[in-house]
């Protein structure tokens, strides 16, 4: 394939400083107070409302710096591996900064990238490639975006994003002599504990939902509230329903595709023929609903904005929440639970879950979050352990 | 009006057939009347009434009556009278992880009666007995299938003794249906799923095979594929079936019925002599095309979703909301498919099926 081979040639720019120097402009540049790269794409994105766009961006990008990207580097790809010449990245979803990351640290390695944008948004990969282009036209040459699928059988190694399904099928396409990665469907929940104001519980919360209006993996897609003293995981849903009203202003929920409103009035209609579930919806409109269920049970997982409280007697009944959930649990947010952060490290890393955070930082990975519970370089290298003395 | 008096009118409108008149201040008193027994019996239309802020005294037309999304029916039990009433339920199809819908019937009078006018105004209008084949289980073989039921039923109403399942709990013999087909003599009712005859046409078409069915012969194809089968748009299906069983196009039915619904829709096309994608809207049913957004009417000739609204679903809730996009034509509603769902443009992951649900 031409364009890999050209890619493979382009490699030659990807100097570590070099890369880790436009990556970290380039980020810059997006995040900026005026950035028209972020303008253009709360503009053309179709998705998301401009001001979640806006926000989400900025807020994502907020720790991507040039010392981050170095750290990084430094602390994943210090010993001697192979790096693949060229990396396919086949993207997925609709969440700009999850692209911007999937194509960024491939190049951070050190490989070349052929990326596939998603079909969802085809808009984010191309405005980041274009950026990264103006920043160092060099590094930038690195990155191609395309829809040409024989990459998957040329590039030296994939990485792929999409459903269980297609994951399967791209690993099987692969085949097992090339590295490939695969990141499938993953969802997410908060957790809400005693120790914190109900209201401010529920406005952090609310922007972990608001932010890519609960289309991403990292957006929960239910609260836990632990219901102690009686009747606060109810006090809590009444508070997240005003706080995701205030927030309708101020980072209106994107259009939904029919079949995404049909959805959504089920989710709806499900919660409300539940028996004991109380349902709180925006008055005469789709954009947020809370849905307080009776007892410890597990309703249908959120979207666009959906959420379901869930009353649980304490911090233990998680593991039973969570158990079903092992395979897909990505993130964990709390808050209210501060004594107990270690207890909740435990019992987020055997549900499963790959990172754990204080709610309102959700949609707000670190670029060296351990993706899946993989490392975010590393796992793209091979490794080579030399060992010992002739 | 009592759920008596109700099902007393509805019966002898379903008894005038499906040519009465679709006398709409008929429906409206009627579904008014049921929709106020359904708010004021089911605890868990109640709710969802409520949740949307209407009930009895606010809604003033049969078009206002809040529609329950088919997935409602997964969650709670929609009838209006005591579990221990229930005589029958039928269940929606889907794997063993999946949450199932359900329907109580605690009567089976106006299920049968509906379905017994239209199955015999669009598959049998000439109201003899003929033989009936189907390619799906009976009633015995799988009594928790709505579509098992409505054979059974109507190949015991209007079929010959000699009519045949064929297919049973065990699965078919696509080789023995095949031969039973060549053995037939005299017009027979071929009935059955969608999948069932992509199954049975792609085994004619390994062998070569085509058949002649007697003249006379009708076929009914209903439901649609799930992953059972290689999809077929209703062109290619109804035009394989015309090809390899030589049934002419005219004489070939499909029915759109859902499990939720005591009623169900036929393409007129028997009755008429011409083939037609139009499914017919009983006089005792509505069907409205809505946008999925607001609920409200589109325009006449735009797409939407189908909402139908059925007086013989005395016992549970007459409004459903399907996920089935559709448009208004001439004496009914076309079916375009179903509507894509949420996994589309998010990374979440919001299938039910996988976590097996609450």
């Amino acid at each position: 394939m031409r364009e890999l081979v050209e890619l493979a040639g382009a490699r030659a720019a990807l100097d570590p400083e070099r890369v880790i120097r436009a990556l970290a402009e380039t980020f810059e540049r997006w995040r900026a107070a005026e950035s028209p790269e972020r303008t253009r794409l709360a503009r053309e994105h179709g998705v998301y409302s401009r001001p979640v766009v806006e926000r989400g961006v900025r807020l994502a990008l907020a720790g991507w710096t040039g010392e981050s990207l170095a750290a990084l580097r430094a602390r994943e790809l210090s010993d001697p591996c192979w790096v693949p010449p060229v990396t396919a990245v086949w993207l997925a979803g609709s969440i700009p900064t999850a692209a911007f990351s999937a194509l960024a640290l491939p190049l951070l390695a050190g490989s070349a990238v052929y990326a596939k944008p998603a079909s969802a948004d085809p808009v984010s990969a191309r405005l980041f490639a274009a950026s990264l282009s103006e920043t160092d036209p060099g590094v930038g040459a690195a990155l191609r975006i395309g829809s040409d699928s024989k990459a998957l059988d040329d590039a030296d190694a994939v990485v792929a994003h999409g459903s269980d399904a297609t994951i399967a099928l791209l690993r099987a396409r692969v085949g097992p002599s090339r590295p490939f990665i695969g990141y499938g469907h993953k969802l997410s929940l908060a957790v809400i504990g005693p120790a914190i104001d109900p209201l401010v519980a529920a406005r952090r919360l609310a922007l972990d939902v608001a932010l890519w209006d609960g289309r991403g993996c990292l957006s929960p897609a239910w609260a836990l509230a632990i219901d102690s003293p009686r009747g606060r995981a109810a006090e809590f849903a009444r508070a997240l329903a005003s706080a995701l009203e205030e927030l309708e202003d101020e980072l209106p929920r994107g259009a939904l595709e029919p079949g995404e409103a049909s959805d959504l009035v089920e989710l709806r209609a499900r919660a409300a023929v539940r028996e004991g579930t109380r349902l709180e919806m925006a008055a005469g409109a789709s954009t947020w609903t809370v849905a307080l269920e009776a007892g410890d049970v597990r309703p249908p997982a959120g979207l666009f904005r959906f959420l379901s409280v869930v009353p649980v007697p304490d911090l233990e009944s998680l593991a039973t929440f969570c158990a079903p959930l092992a395979p897909h649990l990505s993130c964990l947010g709390h808050a209210g639970l501060a004594g107990e952060r270690g207890r909740l490290a435990t019992l987020a890393a055997a549900a499963g879950a790959s990172r754990l955070c204080p709610l309102g930082r959700m949609q707000i990975p670190p670029l060296e979050w351990n993706h899946d519970g993989l490392p975010p370089l590393r796992a793209l290298v091979r490794w080579l352990d030399v060992e010992g003395q002739e | 009006m009592t759920r008596a008096e109700i099902e007393r009118e509805v019966r002898a409108w379903i008894a005038e057939g499906v040519d009465a008149p679709a006398d709409d201040a008929r429906f409206e008193r009627l579904a008014l009347a049921l929709f106020r027994l359904q708010v004021e019996c089911g605890a868990a239309y109640r709710r969802w009434c409520a949740a949307l802020g209407r009930d009895p005294a606010t809604v003033k037309s049969w078009r206002e009556i809040p529609a329950v999304p088919t997935g409602a029916f997964k969650e709670a039990r929609l009838a209006i009278f005591p579990p221990s009433a229930t005589i029958r339920t039928f269940r929606t199809s889907g794997s063993t992880t999946e949450l199932r819908g359900a329907l109580e019937l605690d009567d089976l009078s106006l299920y049968d009666a509906s379905l017994e006018a239209t199955f015999g105004a669009f598959i049998c209008p000439e109201r003899r007995r003929l033989r009936f084949l189907v390619l799906a289980p009976s009633a015995d073989q799988a009594p928790d299938s709505s579509l098992s039921y409505m054979f059974s039923r109507a190949a015991a109403v209007m079929g010959t003794p000699d009519s045949e399942f064929l297919v049973d709990a065990h699965g078919w013999d696509p080789e023995r249906a095949i031969a039973v087909l060549r053995g037939a003599r005299q017009a027979v009712v071929l009935a059955g799923t969608a999948f069932a005859f992509v199954h049975l046409l792609d085994r004619l078409a390994e062998r070569g095979e085509s058949l002649a069915l007697p003249a006379g012969t009708r076929v009914m194809e209903t439901g649609g594929f799930k992953g059972r089968a290689r999809e077929l748009s209703r062109e290619q299906l109804h035009g394989g079936i015309a090809e390899r069983l030589g049934v002419p196009r005219a004489r070939i039915v499909n029915q759109y019925g859902m499990c939720e619904l005591a009623s169900q829709f036929y393409e007129p096309s028997l009755r008429t002599g011409v083939a037609s994608d139009v499914k017919f809207v009983p006089p005792w049913v509505r069907t409205r095309v809505v946008d999925p957004v607001t609920q409200a009417d589109v325009p006449v000739g735009a797409g939407g979703v189908l909402a139908h609204f059925d007086l013989a679903n005395v016992g549970s809730v007459l409004a459903v909301l399907t996920s089935d996009q559709g448009e208004c034509a001439a004496g009914g509603f076309r079916v375009f498919g179903r509507l894509r769902g949420a996994e589309a443009r998010g990374c979440s992951l919001a299938a039910d099926a996988l976590l097996g649900g609450p």
